[in-house]
């Protein structure tokens, strides 16, 4: 985010760094960066010599470990690999041992910090659609939201965090479409105290019943009464045409004309720049 | 001078001491899942980081301690940089049917040069926690406008550390240099209106400025009437493109690095617009 945050701090000495600043502007040092062990093969070599299409097994004798690996592949995995994760999710959603280090290794990538690895384990175990995994997911969003920590532009960090997480394990729940776990997602979609998750349970409960007239009826009384508006959000998922989804977002903004967002807001002009940055140079080939 | 320049001066200024006091650098013991499998599509491209400190204008003195003499080494804050920038130049699908906006866009609206974007720009680095990056316009005219990214965006613990989100933060500020360029005021509480107010929980607001699916040419998602009825604003800029991350990137990009797009822009959709909630992206099904 940001302009200026600092604009109210220091006026004095103003004068004295500027001629610092300038200085420190016009000595541009452009050494070239460096290092030991670059590549000089272009990507689309290395991506080209990666095997497509073949997962760590997983078994239930070295849970952790091998489901560890899975995670690990899952998530350098590519879209058309996605049928071949299902795939084996689907058989170790059949052993208990691997459900069970799926919940373990999630929870270590949260404890890690490492959100990235953590949301690809929450999207494995929801596919699985296990009672025990669902279970775990629910646990999870239930987890009560950081209080304490860093705040990067008046949002919590860990508190965002968090609820980022809580939204994946959201969609895992409704995943399942299952009538005791689809009430759990009813109630978050009005209770949870993060926007980010309610949001995703109120997404995920309508694609997961086809975004029915009737699934929209269903959920309406759960949501806060201020958030119906998440009841017609629009959605753009992968591969949906500029039709579809222009469509869509006609028809929203024909019943919410409320989401209109007033017309820009002018400042005084500045001086033109002196010395554009011309680079033109275009990056090397692929 | 006027009073605006002049303030504008007074925070370059201090920016500059806190740039030059700041021995210290972000965390540096690891990278995130997605910034390390984005990594190895490429494996430490040499070409392209020699390319990409020019198209940044990435001044050495700035990143020294942070990798500049060891960019590929992906712990470190110029290799997470550019890893972000890999992403971006070359990630994007660019289909007109399905995305939001194309390469040129996202391109034009992270590198330094002047352009129909912003004028010039040059990317530095901050040690600062409480936000992901900062704009700074400059203020002698023959300056240069600067976007710093902040410790939050390359800190391994925070979950905005990987390339999509970083790759979203350059078109945040690089939105705001826009601002500049066009003379349009986004508000005082950093570039951004005060919040919480209407669907906006946090302290820094947009506008949503709702469009369609290839109501911009590509390369032309800088213009604007004047009007909300063309326009973007920095949060916007930054949902769209990582919705085009999550949605339509290139066919080998990483699923880590998909979600994580995901579920950044869904988390912004959801709480920093006013008039939000912006699209939800990614499909809801878990894998
Ligand atoms: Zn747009």
């Amino acid at each position: 985010m940001q302009r200026n945050t600092r604009r109210v701090l220091s006026r004095a000495g103003t004068l004295v760094v500027t001629l610092g600043l300038m200085s420190g502007s016009a000595a541009v040092a452009q050494d070239k960066p460096t290092s030991e062990n670059p590549s000089n093969i272009p990507p689309s070599r290395v991506i080209a010599g990666r095997p497509l299409h073949s997962p760590p097994k997983m078994n239930a004798a070295d849970a952790r470990k091998s489901v560890n690996a899975f995670i690990t592949w899952a998530g350098e995995s590519v879209v058309e690999e996605q049928s071949t994760a299902r795939r084996a999710l689907a058989s170790a959603a059949k052993q208990p041992e691997l459900v069970q280090a799926f919940m373990e290794e999630i929870l270590a990538a949260h404890e890690s910090g490492d959100t990235s690895r953590a949301l690809v384990g929450l999207g494995l175990l929801g596919e699985m659609r296990t009672y025990d995994g669902a279970k775990f997911l629910v646990e999870f969003v239930r987890k009560p939201l950081p209080t304490k920590g860093t705040v990067i532009e008046g949002e919590l960090q860990e508190e965002a965090q968090q609820a980022r997480l809580q939204a994946k394990a959201i969609a895992g729940v409704a995943y399942l479409r299952n009538e005791e776990f689809d009430r759990e997602v009813a109630y978050q979609a009005g209770n949870h105290p993060s926007v980010i998750v309610r949001a995703e349970a109120i997404s995920a409960y309508l694609w997961n019943r086809g975004d029915s007239l009737e699934a929209r009826k269903a959920l309406e009384p759960f949501v806060r009464k201020e958030e119906r508006l998440y009841l017609d959000r629009v959605r753009r998922v992968t591969g949906e045409g500029a039709d579809a989804f222009n469509r869509k977002l006609t028809a929203y903004l024909k019943a919410h004309p409320e989401v209109q967002a007033p017309d820009p807001v002018r400042k005084d002009p500045r001086p033109p720049e002196e010395k554009p940055n011309t680079f033109d140079e275009t990056p090397p080939k692929f | 001078m006027n009073l605006k320049q002049g303030i504008a001066l007074m925070s370059s200024v201090l920016a500059f001491g806190l740039a030059t006091e700041a021995g210290a650098v972000c965390t540096q013991t690891a990278a995130s899942q997605a910034d390390r499998d984005l990594w190895n599509t490429h494996g430490c491209w040499q070409d392209f980081f020699l390319w990409q400190y020019k198209a940044y204008g990435l001044r050495s003195g700035d990143w020294s301690n942070r990798g500049w003499n060891a960019a590929c080494n992906v712990n470190l804050e110029f290799p997470k940089h550019w890893n972000a920038s890999y992403l971006l130049t070359y990630g994007m699908e660019d289909d007109w049917n399905q995305s939001f906006h194309g390469t040129e866009d996202y391109r034009a609206t992270a590198e330094a040069r002047s352009s129909n974007f912003h004028d010039s720009l040059y990317h530095s680095i901050t040690d600062r926690t409480d936000v992901f990056g900062t704009f700074t316009p400059r203020f002698w005219p023959w300056d240069t406008d600067r976007v710093e990214t902040a410790c939050p965006l390359y800190n391994p613990n925070v979950s905005n550390s990987n390339p999509g989100s970083r790759a979203g933060d350059y078109m945040h500020e690089g939105w705001h240099a826009y601002f500049d360029k066009y003379n349009f005021d986004n508000g005082n509480t950093g570039g951004h209106r005060p919040g919480p107010q209407g669907a906006c929980t946090i302290n820094g607001c947009d506008y949503f400025y709702f469009h369609g699916i290839s109501k911009y040419p590509f390369g032309a998602m800088w213009e604007n009437n004047g009007t909300a009825s063309k326009f973007h604003s920095p949060n916007q800029v930054q949902v769209e493109f990582l919705c085009d991350v999550a949605d339509q990137s290139h066919w080998w990009i990483p699923l880590s690095v998909r979600q994580t797009a995901a579920s950044d822009a869904n988390a912004r959709a959801a709480s920093r617009f006013i008039n939000g909630p912006g699209y939800t992206c990614g499909s809801p099904r878990p894998w």
